[in-house]
């Protein structure tokens, strides 16, 4: 099945970070474009009618999330690139940036361009050592370029572009917890309203996208939006950059259409599940999601068919589990995830990733008692659509899905002290 | 201004308030512990979640402005189960160690969970073990096992005493508030983070084990530390006296007051009690052949008066002199004004203290000012120099000299008052000018009388009788009565009310809660 | 602790370019933070001071960044520092096995330094990103993944042999960044 490559066509070619290189293949041209031919508000409109929707994985149609920004604050606006890839089983952002830098370099500027941002930090997360360095390498060559600075491609237009490296926190992925790190605190979400768009870096309006958001724009603008949408499926347009891991053949990176199905990503992609096991559960959107049985699993990979499934496509993080792993100890690592990750500001999440954690460990010790799952079902309850951020909800939301679609295993842990896996 | 509905009850209120604030305004409690007024909103307890109609989850009230048409529930079963389960949440690492806690009786922990809690636990796992009972400064004691992480009181160190000592450490549920390595809580403000700790992380080093909560009683107090007149709550231990080696007074706890100290008071206040059961003169007493002897009220008022009497008619008012205090109550002040000005015409009356330096001050709460009713003394005219007063004491100029409360510890101030020919001190505590007097009488302090103090800026605000004067001492308004039926003069001011009724003109329930600013005295204050 | 901190000039200018990136100050705490981490090895209370001091910044406020993130070292720790993925995708391809052996290996436990002063190491619970080569770890700023019992030697054979010139057998697995030439620190 040919797909298009809008994103990894340079995947495993590093002549293509060399900014003459990129421009060579039709690099900066979607800049160019934009920046020589069209007004602010044409890119603007020209994204929202592409349905490009946030990959970071929220899903939030990115030109509207634009269109928000007010113009007349009298306050510079910024962008925050969310470089800060963390959501457990997602890659695919660190081959953007170790392999494609310049792509995200024009998705920078179209953004910018269109928003009337001057100023974008990258927030990488902090292990992203040799991302960094390949980025920073683009930076510096862009500048050198005339591709930023104070007159970005020779238009009339500045922009800066600066690296900030995180320093290990899965929060800071959240949006406004990314903006306190930025501004050299620690990464507690702040209370919405009022939304980053309004109030956001420093004070100032400010657009927060993740970067393989940001590097389709460059294609959206060469192409146009209906070239894009028409990729995808329903208000959900392009492809996108699914991370495969876990109990398949072949984990990797795979630059799929939206709404593909999961069993094509998994058996055609993927070459089938490892060792030939059988597949027991798959994670469509990274470790935040709820797992799908067996059963559920023939979906489409899209946000609203995943939101169908009581599931969501997150960060495109597909998670693999063959018949062999035991659904009490993936829960266990999950929420050992989520505890460490915790950032510690709100009850819930701080109390209730926790807790839950220690519950998971008893059972996984043998110590388990039947009313646990109870518990545990009940705790999720009180931990969803009661915390600051979405990371509550997001475990509350995954633990749930493992203790209520494999209960037996649960029980079986309890009563015997150990798994029914070998 | 919006209306919205509150469990079926509307409120309007300003725009821009709070869902919690609309609340207030209807008598409606939203169980709260990271919110305080005085801080910025956290909005992070999770406790204050309410249901508003066509919003998808519920939201916190402490930061949700309110919007024309809202219709809140604080009462459903959804926030009701919200409340309950984020208590339980608080509750699993908590130790429960209530016994042992002084905060008990007065914890939002207890408070609450007795009205709302899950009664049934539900936690199986081991609690973790942090710091308790850690000494981080000169007043608080700090048991992390307890925090339930509110960030009162961090908050209350950035944004109010700017000292930033408290911060939040680690991440997740490893977070604990804590001091940066080997330094100390000690800023002049250092106590308002027990007050504000809504649980048994914060608590008082002075007040710890000293008494349970449940026992004490409470009267709303001026502090007496400086001009500033913040408003406080005198806590005294009235049913067991046995305890704490009979001192009455165990803790003073600010009142708010948003025109004078909003929250918030000094430590230097907070502490500065210990006056009220400490050195007090609890008799009075007279010379005899050299040396204060205890007396009775009787003989002791008749040889005063008789003193009096006996210089007016010889050498007339010029040879009487007078030195109240700043500490005394307007009550006492004004019927010193009454009784030796009015009555008595004596012209020499002064107040100040000729030696007294101006103490700490800062550009918050604390004024370099250290007496509580300054612009009391100045209001009534007392602007005789206190300094002439006792030199013309030294050299017989003025025969007798009537002092009260001061303490002229210097050398030079001895000095004159030992070549004065009679002096008679009125005070509440031992002195050295006590000690060269030929007779003292024991008055009352604050917390044993009634009566309003001026602040720095001209406000009269109220103070409560918290208990009875110390053994024989009486309070000011009684004293200048029994002096002047002594003295034979028509007296109707038997208690503090009627003295203030005579110089302002109005009972005490006619102020303000807040205090009355008034325009009494000229701007050469300070 | 250690003695007073201060940057060297070279990065005393590097934390001043760093600085001009900022409308304020304070946001230059992760940047400064990890120059620092990178100068001494380790951020002390010292460091926490001078850092307060540079950026203006109440000391508690930069305590409160240095322990809310994992990356800075607040004690030393070996010339080689490992952090193997416990994370979930990792988990599924044999990372239990892998911490086994590499703490048999190591000799100490997760957060220790080994006697030599080589290494140290620790099994982190949050993903590092590289799913696709599960089980991995990152060993100072590189991944190595596809980690097996017997690869594992190797790498760690290899690094402690000879710093200046890793083995490229042993650097398959890793990132395909490699073959740039790459400054040492990108961003402080």
């Amino acid at each position: 099945m040919p797909t298009e490559k809008l994103l990894s066509e340079h995947f495993s070619n590093p002549e293509a970070r060399k900014v003459a290189w990129y421009r060579s293949h039709g690099g900066y041209e979607g800049a160019l474009k934009a920046l020589g031919e069209m007004q602010p508000q044409e890119v603007v409109d020209e994204v929202i009618n592409s349905n490009l929707r946030g990959l970071g994985g929220a899903g939030f149609p990115t030109g509207r999330k634009w269109s928000f920004v007010p113009h007349d604050t009298g306050k510079p606006i910024y962008l925050a690139v969310n470089a800060d890839e963390s959501e457990p089983g997602t890659f695919k952002d660190r081959y953007l940036l170790e392999w494609d830098p310049h792509r995200l370099l024009e998705g920078i500027i179209i953004c910018a361009y269109a928003v009337g941002i001057h100023t974008a930090y990258i927030y990488i997360r902090g292990e992203y050592v040799r991302p960094a360095e390949i980025l920073q390498k683009a930076i510096e060559e862009a500048y050198q370029e005339g591709i930023l600075g104070k007159s970005v491609l020779g238009k009339d237009f500045s922009l800066d572009v600066h690296l900030h490296r995180g320093a290990g926190a899965y929060i800071c992925g959240e949006e406004t917890g990314l903006l306190e790190s930025l501004e050299g605190k620690k990464g507690w979400p702040r209370l919405k309203p009022p939304f980053p768009a309004i109030v956001g870096l420093f004070g100032s309006p400010t657009v927060i996208n993740n970067v393989e958001t940001l590097s389709h724009l460059p294609k959206i603008m060469v192409n146009g939006s209906q070239w894009f949408s028409r990729i995808g499926c329903e208000r959900n347009g392009g492809t996108r950059l699914f991370a495969l891991s876990g109990s398949v053949k072949k984990p990797g990176v795979y630059e799929l259409p939206l709404g593909t199905s999961l069993h094509t990503l998994i058996y055609q992609h993927g070459g089938g599940i490892l060792n030939d096991k059988a597949l027991k559960a798959v994670i469509p959107g990274g470790a935040s999601a709820a797992v799908l049985t067996q059963e559920e699993s023939d979906i489409q990979l899209d946000f609203d068919s995943c939101i169908k499934a009581k599931s969501m496509l997150g960060s495109g993080a597909v998670i693999v589990m063959d018949e062999d792993i035991c659904m009490v100890k993936a829960a266990h690592n999950i929420m050992r995830f989520f505890a460490h990750e915790s950032c510690g500001q709100c009850t819930p999440c701080r109390k209730g990733t926790a807790w839950v954690y220690r519950i998971l460990d008893r059972i996984v010790e043998g110590e388990g008692t039947l009313d646990d799952i109870g518990y545990l079902l009940e705790i999720s309850d009180s931990m969803s659509g009661t915390s600051i951020c979405a990371l509550c909800d997001g475990a509350a939301m995954s633990f749930r899905s493992y203790v209520q679609k494999f209960t037996a295993e649960f029980e079986y842990h309890i009563r015997h002290g150990k798994c029914d896996i070998n | 201004m919006p209306i919205i509905t509150i469990d079926q009850r509307e409120v309007q209120v300003e725009p821009g308030s709070t869902v919690m604030q609309a609340a207030e305004e209807l008598g409606v409690h939203i169980p709260r512990y990271c919110y305080h007024p005085g801080l910025s909103t956290a909005g992070s307890c999770r406790m204050c979640l309410v249901e508003i109609e066509k919003m998808p989850k519920l939201a916190i009230s402490c930061h949700t402005q309110v919007q024309e048409g809202m219709q809140v529930h604080t009462l459903s079963e959804q926030v009701a189960r919200a409340r309950r389960t984020m208590l339980e949440f608080l509750l699993i690492d908590h130790p429960l160690d209530c016994p042992v806690c002084d905060q008990a009786g007065e914890c939002d922990l207890q408070n609450y969970y007795m009205e709302i809690g899950q009664h049934e636990s539900r936690f199986l796992e081991d609690k973790p073990k942090s710091k308790k009972a850690s000494v981080i400064g000169p007043h608080v004691i700090l048991d992390q096992e307890r925090c339930i992480l509110c960030t009162r009181c961090t908050r209350f160190c950035k944004e109010i005493s700017k000292t930033d000592e408290l911060g939040v450490f680690n991440r997740g549920n490893q977070s604990v508030i804590d001091l940066f390595p080997g330094r100390l809580l000690d800023n002049p403000y250092s106590g308002n983070v027990i007050d504000i700790c809504p649980v048994g992380a914060l608590t008082e080093r002075e007040f710890r084990f000293q008494c349970r909560v449940w026992y004490l009683r409470q009267q709303n107090s001026i502090c007496t530390g400086c001009s500033r007149g913040c408003n406080i709550s005198l806590h005294h231990n009235a049913s067991r006296p046995h305890k704490a080696g009979g001192k009455r007074v165990q803790r003073l706890k600010p009142r708010f007051n948003p025109e004078v100290n909003q929250w918030w008071i000094c430590d230097e206040g907070r502490f500065g009690y210990e006056f009220i059961d400490q050195n007090r003169i609890e008799h009075p007493h007279r010379r005899v052949n050299g040396e204060l002897e205890t007396a009775g009220w009787d003989p002791v008022l008749e040889e005063i008066t008789t003193s009096l009497e006996t210089a007016l008619k010889t050498f007339g008012s010029q040879s009487i002199g007078v030195i109240t205090s700043p500490q005394l109550s307007n009550e006492t002040l004004h019927l010193i004004r009454k009784l030796f000005g009015e009555l008595m015409g004596i012209e020499q009356i002064g107040h100040h203290n000729p030696w007294e330096r101006e103490g700490f001050h800062d550009d918050f709460l604390i004024r370099a000012d250290k007496n509580p009713n300054r612009r009391g003394a100045q209001a009534m005219g007392f602007d005789y120099d206190s300094q002439s007063l006792l030199e013309k004491a030294a050299s017989g100029e003025i025969k007798v000299l009537y002092i009260f409360q001061h303490d002229f510890k210097e050398d030079e101030a001895a000095a004159l008052l030992e070549q004065a020919d009679y002096v008679i001190f009125q005070g509440s505590n031992w002195t050295r000018t006590a000690d060269f007097s030929n007779v003292v009488l024991p008055s009352a302090t604050h917390s044993e009388e009634e009566g309003t103090f001026t602040n720095f800026e001209g406000r009269i605000q109220h103070f409560e009788q918290a208990f009875l004067p110390l053994s024989d001492s009486k309070s000011g308004v009684e004293i200048m009565a029994l002096l002047a039926e002594r003295l034979h003069h028509e007296w109707p001011y038997t208690d503090p009310e009627k003295a203030f009724m005579d110089w302002l003109g109005k009972p005490y329930n006619e102020l303000n809660d807040f205090g009355e600013l008034i325009e009494i005295a000229p701007d050469n204050i300070e | 602790m250690s003695a007073k901190f201060e940057f060297d000039p070279e990065n005393l200018e590097r934390f001043q370019e760093i600085l001009g990136r900022y409308p304020k100050k304070r946001a230059a705490m992760l940047p400064t933070l990890h120059l620092a981490h990178h100068q001494l090895g380790l951020i002390s209370p010292e460091v926490e001071q001078y850092v307060a001091q540079l950026l203006e910044v109440p000391l508690v406020d930069v305590h409160e960044v240095l322990t809310f993130y994992t990356l800075f070292f607040r004690r030393p720790m070996g010339r080689h520092h490992i952090r193997l993925c416990m994370s979930i995708s990792c988990w599924i391809r044999g990372a239990g096995q892998i911490k086994d052996s590499l703490a048999r290996t190591m000799g100490v436990p997760s957060g220790e330094i080994t006697p030599d002063g080589n290494f140290s190491w620790e099994a982190v619970p949050d993903c590092l990103g590289a799913c696709e080569m599960a089980p991995m770890m990152q060993l100072d700023k590189d991944y190595h993944g596809n980690l097996t019992p017997n690869e594992l030697e190797h790498i760690l054979t290899d690094v402690s042999g000879n710093d200046s010139s890793p083995d490229p057998e042993t650097l398959r697995n890793a990132q395909p960044q490699r073959d740039t030439s790459t400054t040492d620190q990108p961003n402080e």
